[in-house]
């Protein structure tokens, strides 16, 4: 399988020269299966550009096919549905999945955007495309097995997705607050031995101490779910919006240390910048 | 007066390095009276930079004041509010006024964008005291020492323009507005341009008339107006149907008003900084060619204008 990121920012857009190289999108990431199959996760401001190229596709001609995850709808998660080119041609066929909600529940809150008093289009419906929302925790995309797992996200939850297809297993773990005995046993399992752990990196471990809890991680929250387990691939995802590209080298170097001393030398990590691709 | 520009961006935030001259965040424009009154109109992404610049002076002890005016609360005109901090810092006075709704209060819309599962820190918490004026179609009103005046748009859902005279000075904010001759706009969903056979009824026609002499009265002797110029001729005739205009309506405009100077404003999304000055040689282009002579410039972010007396 084949990951892209599309916006790898938590809370706020952040555009300007100093956010230019990781990118200042907010969250959005996209995988394209082995059997062609396509799934977008969440759908934040970077879910445009991903649209954009969708529609010089089989998207574009109103024969596209894909699945949406979303973990949990804060601004940042859906504020690019809007915006999600795809969604406007006739034709084309989308399933939501929002693990948390059950689906008319999934369907108030996305409709609630659409609203005519924020946006002109007043409703999904009036979009084009057939979009379809499901609730569930297990589903099945292709060749692909998908399960959420509900993660602690302050006085809420945000779903993390291990998708599983040939052999290969990422994992997208974003917006999570540990207990401050950190992952649970159950997380772990969800975690376990992915080939690539997107996993939330909101904070320095210096800033995370000052925020009140917010529900998000930092940097040693990641390494310590990367390295308990068993990662082969860290990817930090996620920062907070007034990170400059220079503060974002900072954590992934600091990260790459950190891992060297909990003996995780195998395990490699990498920041999650707009544009790239990761294959497994 | 000072006027700044914190986001010049329509739709939604643009980051990236084929925006970075002009800027990728949502509508903010501030404007500062010589005696200090401050005016924010619209909360886009851009008001997020602005209300951390604020906690770096008076609203940081919570003794800040300012004067939110909101043309309409289409997500890219108020996304950014949740984010500004002086609304989070007890003692700040904040006022926000935009048109009334017999459909809704104003409250209620602004509470709604930070409720759950939306937004983890619900309006309640805010701890600046906010209080929310709406305001009547074609409103003026006084803000200490700054006059301000309104008139309605053409856009869905409706917006408002301001104009506000402080030092001498007079600057309108027309945002967001179609031109006032295709498609006149209420509240409800156009799926896409009209039917070219079919023709605007003559009530249709004498209130688009009105509102866009009424549009002409707002900007007249204007030293600056700062004009939703988000479509192309050709995005325009694509697209009628959103509620954008064109550099050549907003040209028209100021020119009739006897403006000095507009400011193309609401860049589309897509809008690389390359097609921006294109746009703005074109714009530039046609206004030399009128009688009344009026300069052009395509707002960016960190653009600061001093007019009148400072």
């Amino acid at each position: 399988m084949e990951v892209t990121f599309w916006g790898v920012r938590g809370a706020i857009p952040s555009p300007g020269p100093a956010t230019v190289r990781y990118g200042g999108n907010t969250s959005c990431v996209s995988v394209r299966l082995d059997d062609g199959e396509t799934i977008m996760i969440d759908c934040g401001t970077g879910a445009r550009n991903f649209g954009l190229s969708l529609l010089a596709g089989a998207f574009g001609k109103g024969k596209g096919c894909a699945t949406v995850l979303l973990s949990h709808s804060h601004w940042d998660h859906i504020q690019g549905f809007p915006f999600f080119g795809p969604f406007y041609v006739p034709g084309n066929r989308f399933t939501v999945i929002g693990g948390s909600q059950d689906s008319e529940l999934l369907e108030r809150v996305l409709e609630r955007q659409m609203a005519a008093q924020f946006f002109p289009v007043q409703s999904y419906r009036n979009m084009g495309a057939q979009i379809e929302m499901h609730a569930g925790r297990e589903v099945r995309v292709g060749n692909a097995k998908i399960t959420a797992h509900p993660n602690p996200h302050g006085p809420t939850q945000a779903m993390a997705f291990r998708i599983e297809s040939e052999g290969k297993t990422l994992v997208y773990a974003s917006d999570v607050g540990y207990e401050k005995d950190g992952p649970t046993q159950g997380t772990l399992t969800a975690y376990r031995n992915a080939d690539l752990l997107i996993h939330d990196c909101t904070f320095t471990p210096e800033d995370r101490a000052q925020r009140i809890s917010r529900g998000l991680s930092s940097l040693d929250d990641a390494v310590e779910a990367a390295v308990r387990s068993n990662a082969r691939t860290l990817a930090l995802f996620h920062y907070d919006q007034d990170y400059t590209d220079q503060d974002v080298d900072e954590l992934v170097a600091r990260g790459r240390r950190k891992l060297d001393q909990r003996g995780a030398q195998s395990t490699s990590i990498l920041g999650a910048a707009e544009g790239v691709t990761v294959r497994l | 007066m000072r006027v700044r520009f914190w986001g010049v961006r329509g739709s939604l935030p643009v980051p990236g390095a084929r925006t970075e001259r002009y800027g990728g965040n949502t509508s903010c424009v501030e404007i500062t009276s010589a005696a200090g009154t401050r005016i924010i109109i619209d909360g886009g992404t851009g008001i997020r930079r602005l209300g951390k610049e604020l906690m770096r002076a008076e609203f940081e002890s919570g003794k800040g004041q300012a004067h939110i005016l909101v043309s309409h609360t289409h997500w890219d005109h108020i996304q950014g509010l949740p984010f500004f901090s002086p609304f989070y810092r007890e003692g700040n006075r904040l006022f926000v006024y935009a048109r009334q709704r017999d459909d809704q209060n104003l409250r209620s819309v602004f509470a709604s964008q930070a409720d759950a599962p939306f937004f983890p820190v619900s309006f309640d918490r805010t701890r600046a005291s906010v209080s929310f004026r709406e305001l009547h179609d074609g409103a003026k009103f006084e803000i200490d020492d700054v006059q301000v005046a309104t008139t309605r748009l053409n856009h869905p859902h409706v917006a408002t323009a301001y104009a506000i005279a402080a030092d001498g000075a007079r600057v309108a904010y027309v945002a967001d507005t179609a031109p006032f001759t295709d498609i006149l706009f209420g509240q409800e969903f156009l799926s896409g341009p009209p039917h070219q056979n079919v023709r605007l009824s003559r009530s249709d026609k004498t209130k688009l008339k009105a509102m866009a002499s009424a549009v002409v009265r707002l900007c007249e002797g204007a030293d600056l107006v700062i004009y939703d110029t988000m479509y192309t001729a050709d995005e325009y005739r694509q697209l009628p149907h959103f509620g954008h205009s064109r550099p050549s309506d907003a040209i028209g405009v100021c020119s009739e008003a006897g403006v000095r100077t507009l400011a193309l404003f609401h860049h589309a999304p897509d809008r690389t900084d390359g097609e921006v000055d294109a746009m703005l040689d074109g714009a530039r282009l046609q206004a030399g060619q009128l009688a009344h002579k009026v300069e052009v410039l395509a707002a960016f972010e960190g653009l600061d204008i001093q007019l009148g007396k400072a």
